[in-house]
């Protein structure tokens, strides 16, 4: 799929475009940051760095070849990357293997699985209370509250919160497992 | 630390909620205690939740997703 379907939308501040570009791209520009994991926090740098997608796609001129502004994102990605290894004078990452990721054409695009989506819904539902708890209060907060808060919020001390969020997050793989859903292994470690 | 505590930490860095701020780029306080190996789970267990925050939400987006849009929106 060419997620430069919604560029134009995007362009024209539609943040609702924005989010389904998102919903697409996000999974491959996290895992061009697979590398700098040890030395950078990934999820801040995927964050900012899809922030700044953002702000400079009005000025984005497409190339002609499909994914222009999935390339650019890993692009921005991969230098914030860098700059955060230069300021913390950190071992850098290969330069072939930076070339060689910023070298890929068409990087590959994983859409949202409908089926996952029936799946994980009765599988939530079958969650004890509290795991559920725990787990919903990270959805529902989506990303905006820190995990102290939001045990606070549901009146859990912030290790009693995680060993629950932990508990829905393995049930959770358990039960996709079963239901025949292939799961990245680390959901259910 | 004990390895369930670092599990903890794991568990927390992999949250898709970092310090709030406009110009800067802050990190999850965890992540400083966390060694590189443990850094690197943090990295795929926030990979394979993505997903299943996903296809939980209403409009397919991750809690990384609704982060963004937060931001973008404020």
């Amino acid at each position: 799929m060419d997620l430069d379907v919604y560029l134009g939308a995007i362009v024209g501040g539609d943040t609702a475009a924005f989010g389904l570009w998102l919903a697409y791209a996000e999974r491959t520009v996290r895992d061009s940051l697979r590398s700098f994991a040890a030395v950078v926090d990934v999820e801040s740098v995927l964050q900012e760095a899809m922030l700044r997608v953002w702000q400079v796609a009005p000025r984005f001129i497409a190339d002609g070849r499909p994914n222009g502004l999935l390339r650019l994102a890993i692009r921005i990605a991969r230098n914030l990357a860098v700059s955060e290894l230069r300021k913390t004078r950190s071992r850098p990452v290969e330069a072939a293997d930076l070339e060689a990721a910023l070298a890929e054409d068409e990087p590959p695009v994983a859409a949202p699985d409908p089926m996952l989506r029936r799946a994980i819904a009765e599988c939530r539902e079958k969650l004890p209370a509290k795991p559920r708890e725990a787990f919903d209060a990270r959805l529902t907060s989506a990303g905006g509250t820190d995990d102290d808060d939001l045990a606070q919020s549901i009146g859990m001390r912030l290790n009693t919160f995680l060993q629950n969020f932990t508990r829905a997050r393995k049930l959770l793989a358990d039960c996709l497992k079963k239901r025949g859903v292939v799961v990245d292994a680390e959901l259910g470690a | 630390m004990t390895p369930e505590e670092e599990d903890l930490l794991i568990e927390q860095v992999a949250s898709a909620w970092r310090p709030g701020t406009d110009d800067e780029l802050r990190y999850h306080k965890a992540w400083h205690d966390l060694d590189a190996a443990a850094r690197v789970r943090a990295f795929d267990r926030a990979r394979a939740l993505r997903p299943i925050e996903a296809a939980a939400d209403p409009d397919g987006l991750s809690t990384t997703a609704r982060a963004v849009l937060a931001r973008i929106r404020r």
